[in-house]
């Protein structure tokens, strides 16, 4: 067991970044799995001398939440990782999962797990001098549905329901990310039309949710007319989803080994022609917002996540890009068409809520770049190749609208034995809690919409 | 900002909505109990100018105590079944329950038994069910907006 936090050591010293944590079963073995700058994918494997192995969360601040995950759930100790508070379980004593605040005149502001809106449950424990936030406690995992649990024991086209569950807003993303693990698994590979399929389907995910974070971001300064604009756009965008395979949030149209999708040539000229719609107005819209003063003062250093902090925290996705770390799992996609993906990153790379508003801008230009090049021709029902040999474990990563993904997939004969997925919400969460220090209360509401995180596939 | 509310005046008159009758408003708590989110981002959609569910007298508020109806999505897990049964004793009466969505109507729930209480309907008195995976924003506008005509005169109105 020795050299287990060396090798994970060594790898992050060569380049590779940490990609997740996650217990096999009670008590262990406990995986890590790292990703490459050049998209592979590699698990070290521990078993856990009587339950208990080290913590790398002095080498990887990110495994925290993983690690305590692993501990609620499957029982695992990890050494070193102190206190290891509680994550999943809901302990009612306070001090087993808030960090303790002393000075003159802390107070406690509890907020959730309802909110004043239409927002997911969860609970956030602020603790506050005035209005300034001091620490804050995110208390998720209400709405956990013990999905990967109940997804044991299923075969392998079954388990694509529980991962599909996990999540409306990322449901093509998780969707293909376990369809990419299975298909490793078993030996298949995507080729380019099948590639291309799933990337529509992907983009056309992130166009809506883009879209959406866009609105809440105005809704949450107060803008009225903004949302409600932005709110037009996203309606037309899962009006468009429904056009295109018959559900507003794409459900059923990623399977496990090929797709079954079919755009015929009216379908492709209808999505050609309203996307070029989409594109133009969310332009217009986007100008509107810019020149409007009192939006824009809203925005700025509040919310603030620099690129050091981002990457100690495990930031992903338009988060981290937001504070100029142009890493985007696009670029390294081989069985998706992004083929020359370069990520883009906003012109003032300070990772605050201004930023990571420009680049949900800057990501829907690309995405209608991207589709506007492959919605080019009709769609078919397609299946994945033989590509060589099969494993009994196998990962997958996708780019979410929130970052990146990973599925890992672990099987004997047809039968899954264990699926684990953590999505770019799930990596984000930490950052947000993070991002709120040091920031006024009421601007709580504003910085967590400029993350727009999924409660729900952090949950699971 | 002129052209935001030029965009979205036009964008009113393209989708012609009926005009609302006057002096009825329904207020309504909105509480996930465990939803994959797509309800919440369908329910969101309902007050986008395509269903406009304000200009209907029907709005989301803050509070359940200013709540005419509990909006309930979810499975109901173990974890949300108190702070649902929080939301609903906070009510005032005379108040109604909706449940949204295939999954708090208990159809084709995934999960493990251990983690999850069940439908709606096992923890609250069930006056309205809208189905669907999510239902989509007009369907939500058009379940609420039944309620609120089979309720006219028997709920508190407020205007």
């Amino acid at each position: 067991m020795t050299g287990y936090s060396e090798r994970v050591a060594e790898a992050l010293e060569n380049g590779w970044s940490f990609a997740g944590l996650y217990a096999v079963a009670a008590g262990g073995p406990v995986r890590v799995a790292l990703a490459s700058e050049t998209g592979d994918i590699r698990l070290e494997t521990v078993e856990p001398g009587s339950g208990a192995m080290p913590s790398i969360v002095d080498l990887v601040a990110a495994a925290g939440w993983d690690e305590r995950e692993a501990h609620d759930l499957y029982g695992v100790r990890f050494d070193g990782h102190e206190p290891l508070r509680a994550l999943v379980n809901h302990d009612p004593d306070f001090e087993t999962w808030t960090v303790p605040v002393r000075g003159r005149d802390p107070y406690q502001v509890a907020v959730g797990p309802i909110h004043a809106g239409v927002i997911e449950s969860g609970h956030f424990r602020f603790q506050l001098v005035g209005e300034k936030i001091l620490h804050l406690d995110a208390r998720l995992f209400y709405k956990h549905r013990g999905l990967e649990r109940a997804a044991e024991g299923s075969t392998l086209e079954e388990g694509a329901r529980y991962v599909a569950r996990a999540c409306a807003a990322c449901a093509v993303t998780n969707g293909v990310a376990y369809a990419q693990a299975v298909e490793t698994a078993r030996g298949l590979r995507a080729g380019a039309e099948l590639g291309r399929v799933r990337t529509i389907l992907l983009e056309l995910e992130r166009v809506w949710s883009h879209l959406n974070d866009i609105s809440a971001v105005c809704a949450g300064t107060g803008l009225a007319a903004g949302a409600q604009r932005f709110a037009g756009l996203t309606e037309r965008a899962r009006r468009l989803n429904a056009r295109l395979t018959g559900h507003r949030f794409l459900f059923g149209s990623v399977r496990v080994g090929g797709s079954n999708v079919t755009l015929d040539a009216d379908a492709i000229t209808f999505a050609q022609e309203e996307l070029g719609r989409l594109r133009a107005e969310a332009a217009s819209g986007w100008r509107e917002l810019v020149f409007n003063r009192s939006f824009e003062d809203r925005l700025s250093n509040v919310g603030v996540v620099r690129a050091k902090d981002a990457r100690r925290l495990g930031a992903t996705g338009p988060a981290a890009r937001a504070a100029g770390i142009a890493v985007d799992v696009r670029s390294t996609s081989p069985g998706l068409a992004y083929e020359g993906f370069v990520p883009v990153v906003p012109s003032r790379t300070v990772g605050d809520v201004q930023a990571r508003l420009e680049q949900r801008h800057l990501e829907l230009g690309q995405s209608f770049g991207l589709l506007e090049a492959i919605v080019a021709r009709p769609v078919r029902p397609v299946a994945a190749m033989n590509a060589g040999t099969e494993q009994l474990v196998a990962a997958s990563r996708v780019e979410s609208p929130r970052g990146a993904t990973l599925c890992v997939v672990e099987r004997e004969g047809d039968r899954l034995t264990r699926v684990h997925l953590r999505t770019g919400s799930y990596a984000n969460w930490p950052v947000v809690a993070f991002a709120a220090v040091g920031n006024m209360l009421p601007d709580f509401p504003l910085i967590n919409k400029s993350f727009e995180l999924c409660y729900a596939c952090a949950d699971r | 900002m002129l052209t935001l509310l030029k965009d979205l005046r036009r964008l009113r008159r393209e989708i012609a909505l009926p005009r609302p009758d006057r002096g009825r408003s329904l207020a309504v708590r909105h509480v996930d109990c465990g939803s994959c989110n797509g309800c919440e981002h369908e329910l969101i959609l309902a007050s986008s100018p395509y269903a406009d569910l304000q200009r209907f007298g029907i709005g989301i508020v803050a509070s359940p105590r200013h709540a005419d109806v509990l909006l309930v999505t979810g499975p109901v897990t173990i974890r949300m079944r108190e702070p649902l049964l929080a939301a609903w004793a906070a009510m005032p009466e005379p108040r109604r329950v909706v449940a949204l969505g295939d999954c708090a109507l208990g159809h084709n729930v995934l999960g493990m038994p251990d983690e999850i209480v069940g439908p709606i309907e096992s923890v609250l008195p069930v006056d309205l069910r809208i189905p669907g995976c999510p239902p989509a924003p007009d369907e939500i506008a058009a379940g609420l907006l039944a309620l609120l005509d089979s309720t006219r005169g028997s709920l508190p109105i407020s205007s």
